[in-house]
């Protein structure tokens, strides 16, 4: 959310931050703006996507920052865009996050004689140090501005007089990649991992001085030492390799990032699974209750894990969206797992979620895809799901990889409970290791579902439907559909129907049913029998041999276990996606969305 | 320069494991036929390279992505119907500006040949056409040569007219005037718009330079080639070998799980996230990702599917077989059996020499199989 990309070094800098800003587009695209240093500082910004912006074709400024935007405060306008700058525009800040008390401190700045262009938290900033700024010590000055602010914030600083950048990191995600010649700074090593994967995670508090050729950290005035670190992702996963979407590259992805995910962790035949975790047995037995906190598909991720740690793993087991979420409701701190479900590791809303079971007393797991995130290093414990880099705003390949991980920590619980058998756990660990060829079948037949989508795609409304682990893949389908296609999309339990929806349905609403092992196929069938006679086309997902009959269209899913309704879910992706395509929406960059929410 | 790499074509004969997945992705040492060329390529010091891409096309921008993992930049053309090989040349014509050179997807080279083609192109030669010899010339395009010129080239001719042994290694140097060459040429004798008639003609004129190689050259035209070729590349590669029990001349992917009892022997590949069950035995064969070999069983002279499954105790004798394609008889070859991609084999199933079971076909319990099992069919005992 906002996408913050810095450059120092002896190079253009123009040019890789405008690529920077490229790779980070999926985390905001409503305006965008660099600000290049070369004995002044020159600001190019305005509303619109990145592709808009009008950048100069050369510039010999070797130092640099760039800011795509999400507007939380301001509509995005040109004036709202970042860098912002001071009075005097020698000083530019590019922000993501929220300053809280941004109000008191425009006031007073403004009585001071401050003058403010936009509407944005973010300009207090630069006046901050234009007031604090002597004209050489810039680290000094954006480490007593920071103090000042209240909220959430990544800033990257350039200025007159100063050689490099100040950055500074609270609540909201910064990392440095450090190569021989540059020194880099961003949200997301997406943004220059085509020149290095040596990179360096800041922490809450940190401020950096980056130039050329070193950077300090500094936290309470003191220099730190912040561990570097090799992201061994690829620069290649931020490109589309032929595909029209990111989307549907991630959607094809999905058998080889499943491979990666289960790579080495599970042995089938004794049932055990190794996830490197920290658990001793002994609380693992002890446990009353599993917490799982995430948001969006994460959430849908959870809904699914909860039966299977409640199956498996005998386990009472909770799914709380992670900004609802309160540890309350007389639960013991000591006998309570919180488990933290988010993609990027930075979900504001999750990570608030964690802190508040943290101070409880309780101990976290994060389930996440990246290494170095803020939920990776505040969790207690944490489980990689390994899906690789996700730019497709609509999650896809990240929900299969977190069902898979979460299926093997349910493994993993279960048996160290005792109260999963070693054979029921093999069978388990089988379905999953089958998950990347099932799902493979699944995309052998997107032509079929493409063609369904191309049909269907101008109908008033779409439910789905499905119970047990159907009734979170119903969810997920239809928030992959209202996500991309704008179209009105409901999912819920296939008995909820009867109990009020099913007034809305007619011929022209499309109901897609799971009807696979795991989602109570027998009972969901029923639950068609009742829209197909009201006149609503049925799309059915099954592993069932007779459920043809009752539908207009199927699609196989081959035999899985619990495990199907997770294939059945790719063919609703590829519903989706052909849907948002044949009503020719922006799939990779949706409406009023972006990746990684790091706002609440 | 760039290198254009042609991976549009299906391979009828390589059926059922051409029926979800182009020929350049068959894996030999466990990566794709186009990996080893995109590697060669990679090697002689191209970095930009255009995939003309068609049939199941996803198969192949899935797994090589934009090229980073091979140090080169790769953008995709698309062939979206297969009308041969000057016509997939057309298809690259936006995406290249000077000389330029071509290669088959689906032939395992060495990167010496590229570069040789390279060097020539480079000297202001072009058309350039690269030959080797092979012992079985018939199968493929024989070049007729003069001294350093090629004097014509014949696509598969009959046994009479072969008149050599020397024939189209298929690594071409070509410049921008080829494409109106190809739209030029004419097709009344064919429906397919071949590289090599375009290029017959041109050599008829005396204008197309000879390149030779006689580094390895390895194409794989029928089922069993797999087993050879795979086994050739396996040999060469050992020190890629992992895993536990793996012998040297056989890999294992990294995420393959072996059991401890299991006995590997010479000229296996084993893919992503294949499984080989206690006391199994596997023996110069190639099994492709998510497959899974149960406990007991024997695997010989194989091929297994992605995610197929050979149920305990299945046998898969090996040894030589008689093998009808395409209506041609081939006879002593050696091929124990393929399991297609998804296929089930029960527990006990015994398959003879030759057998070909297709894509998601399932056998039951018990049952002797022979020849030709047709995708998707079931086969019960009775």
């Amino acid at each position: 959310m906002c996408g913050i990309v810095g450059y120092a070094g002896d190079e253009d800098a123009l040019p890789v931050v405008a690529s920077g800003l490229k790779n980070l587009e999926y985390r905001g695209y409503d305006s965008a703006g660099v600000a290049l240093l070369d004995g002044d500082v020159d600001v190019f910004k305005s509303s619109g996507e990145i592709d808009g912006l009008t950048l100069p074709d050369r510039h010999d400024a070797s130092i640099g920052v760039g800011h795509t935007r999400w507007s939380t405060h301001g509509r995005p306008t040109d004036e709202n865009a970042h860098p912002h700058t001071d009075c005097s525009g020698d000083i530019a800040v590019v922000h993501n996050g929220i300053i809280d008390n941004y109000d008191e401190l425009k006031t007073s700045l403004a009585e001071d004689g401050h003058e403010f262009r936009s509407e944005t938290d973010t300009e207090v900033v630069p006046h901050l140090l234009e007031e604090r700024y002597d004209g050489e010590d810039l680290l000094a000055a954006v480490e007593d501005v920071v103090d000042r602010l209240e909220g959430s914030f990544a800033l990257a600083v350039t200025a007159v007089g100063y050689d490099g950048l100040v950055v500074a990191r609270r609540d909201s995600p910064l990392v440095v990649g450090e190569s021989d010649a540059a020194n880099f700074v961003a949200s997301d090593v997406t943004a220059f991992l085509e020149h290095t994967q040596d990179v360096v995670f800041l922490e809450d508090g940190d401020v950096a001085a980056v130039t050329g050729d070193s950077v300090v950290v500094r936290q309470d005035g003191d220099s730190v030492t912040r561990e570097a670190q090799t992201v061994d992702w690829e620069a290649d996963s931020a490109e589309k390799a032929g595909y029209d979407h990111y989307m549907l590259k991630e959607i094809h992805e999905q058998p080889q990032a499943l491979r990666q995910t289960i790579s080495g962790r599970l042995d089938v035949a004794s049932g055990t699974v190794d996830l490197d975790l920290d658990l001793p047995s002994n609380y693992l037995k002890s446990l009353e209750e599993i917490q799982i906190v995430a948001c969006g598909t994460s959430y849908h991720a959870g809904l699914y894990a909860k039966r299977l740690l409640e199956e498996h793993a005998d386990v009472r087991c909770s799914v709380e969206v992670g900004s609802e979420y309160e540890f309350t409701g007389g639960r013991d701190p000591w006998r309570t797992l919180v488990v933290a479900v988010t993609q990027s590791g930075e979900t504001a809303d999750t990570l608030r979620a964690m802190r508040k079971a943290d101070a409880a007393g309780a101990r976290t797991v994060a389930v996440t895809n990246t290494v170095g995130s803020t939920a990776a290093r505040e969790a207690n414990d944490v489980v990689y799901i390994r899906a690789g880099p996700e730019i497709g705003v609509a999650a896809t390949k990240t929900f299969a990889a977190q069902v898979t991980t979460l299926s093997m920590l349910t493994v993993a619980i279960g048996r160290e409970r005792e109260a999963l058998a070693g054979d029921r756990a093999s069978t388990l660990l089988r379905n999953v290791r089958g998950l990347p060829g099932a799902i493979q079948q699944a995309l052998d037949d997107a032509d079929r579902v493409r063609e369904t989508a191309n049909e269907l795609a101008d109908s008033d409304a779409f439910f789905f439907i499905g119970r047990r682990l159907g009734m979170p893949v119903s969810l997920e389908g239809a928030l992959k559909l209202k996500e991309i296609s704008y179209a009105h999309a409901e999912g819920f339990a296939g008995g909820e129907l009867k109990h009020g929806t099913l007034a809305l349905v007619t011929e022209d609403t499309p109901v897609l049913a799971t009807l696979t092992d795991g989602a109570n196929p027998r009972e969901t069938l029923n639950n068609v029998k009742e829209v197909q006679s009201r006149g609503a086309p049925v799309v059915g997902v099954s592993s069932l041999d007779d459920a043809e009959s009752y539908l207009d269209v199927g699609f196989d899913v081959p035999e899985l276990g619990e495990l199907e309704p997770l294939v059945a879910n790719v063919y609703l992706q590829l519903f989706a996606y052909h849907v948002a395509d044949a009503l020719e929406r922006n799939i990779d960059k949706p409406r009023n969305l972006a990746k990684s929410v790091t706002v609440e | 320069m760039k290198a254009v790499i042609l991976a549009a074509g299906e391979g009828n004969r390589l059926r059922p494991l051409t029926e979800r997945r182009p020929k350049p992705m068959l894996p030999v040492g466990n990566r794709p036929v186009l990996e080893h060329v995109l590697e060669a390529v990679a090697d002689a010091g191209i970095q930009e390279v255009v995939f003309v891409v068609g049939y199941e096309r996803d198969r192949i921008q899935t797994y090589f992505g934009d090229g980073d993992d091979w140090g080169v930049d790769i953008e995709y053309a698309v062939q979206d119907t297969q009308l041969g090989t000057g016509h997939a040349v057309l298809q690259a014509e936006n995406f290249v500006s000077e000389p330029f050179v071509v290669l088959n997807g689906d032939r395992v080279i060495d990167d010496s040949l590229v570069s040789a083609v390279v060097d020539r192109v480079w000297d202001g030669e072009s058309p350039v056409v690269s030959v080797t010899r092979v012992d079985n010339a018939r199968n493929y395009g024989v070049v007729e040569l003069d001294g350093e010129l090629v004097h014509a080239i014949y696509e598969k001719p009959g046994v009479d007219e072969s008149r050599s042994d020397v024939i189209n290694a298929g690594v071409y140097g070509l410049e921008q005037g080829i494409f109106d060459a190809i739209r030029e040429t004419d097709t009344s004798s064919s429906s397919e718009l071949e590289l090599t008639t375009t290029l017959d003609a041109m050599a008829r004129e005396g204008g197309v330079a000879a390149v030779r190689y006689s580094d390895y050259w390895l194409d794989i035209s029928y089922l069993w080639d797999l087993l050879s070729v795979n086994a050739a590349v396996v040999s060469q590669v050992d020190e890629r070998a992992a895993g536990e029990g793996v012998p040297d001349a056989a890999v294992a992917a990294e995420s393959a799980h072996v059991a401890e009892s299991a006995t590997i022997q010479p000229r296996v590949a084993l893919g992503d996230n294949v499984s080989v069950g206690p006391n199994a035995v596997v023996s110069n064969a190639v099994v492709l990702p998510d497959a899974t070999i149960e406990a007991g069983a024997v695997v010989r002279d194989c091929i297994v599917g992605e995610n197929a499954t050979v149920g305990p105790n299945s046998t898969v004798v090996g040894g030589d077989a008689r093998i009808v394609v395409e209506d041609e008889v081939h006879r002593d070859v050696r091929l124990g059996g393929v399991v297609g991609d998804n296929a089930v084999l029960g527990g006990g199933v015994v398959l003879d020499p030759g057998t070909v079971v297709g894509n998601h076909a399932r056998i039951a319990s018990g049952v002797a199989v022979s020849d030709r099992v047709p995708s998707g069919a079931e086969v019960r005992r009775g």
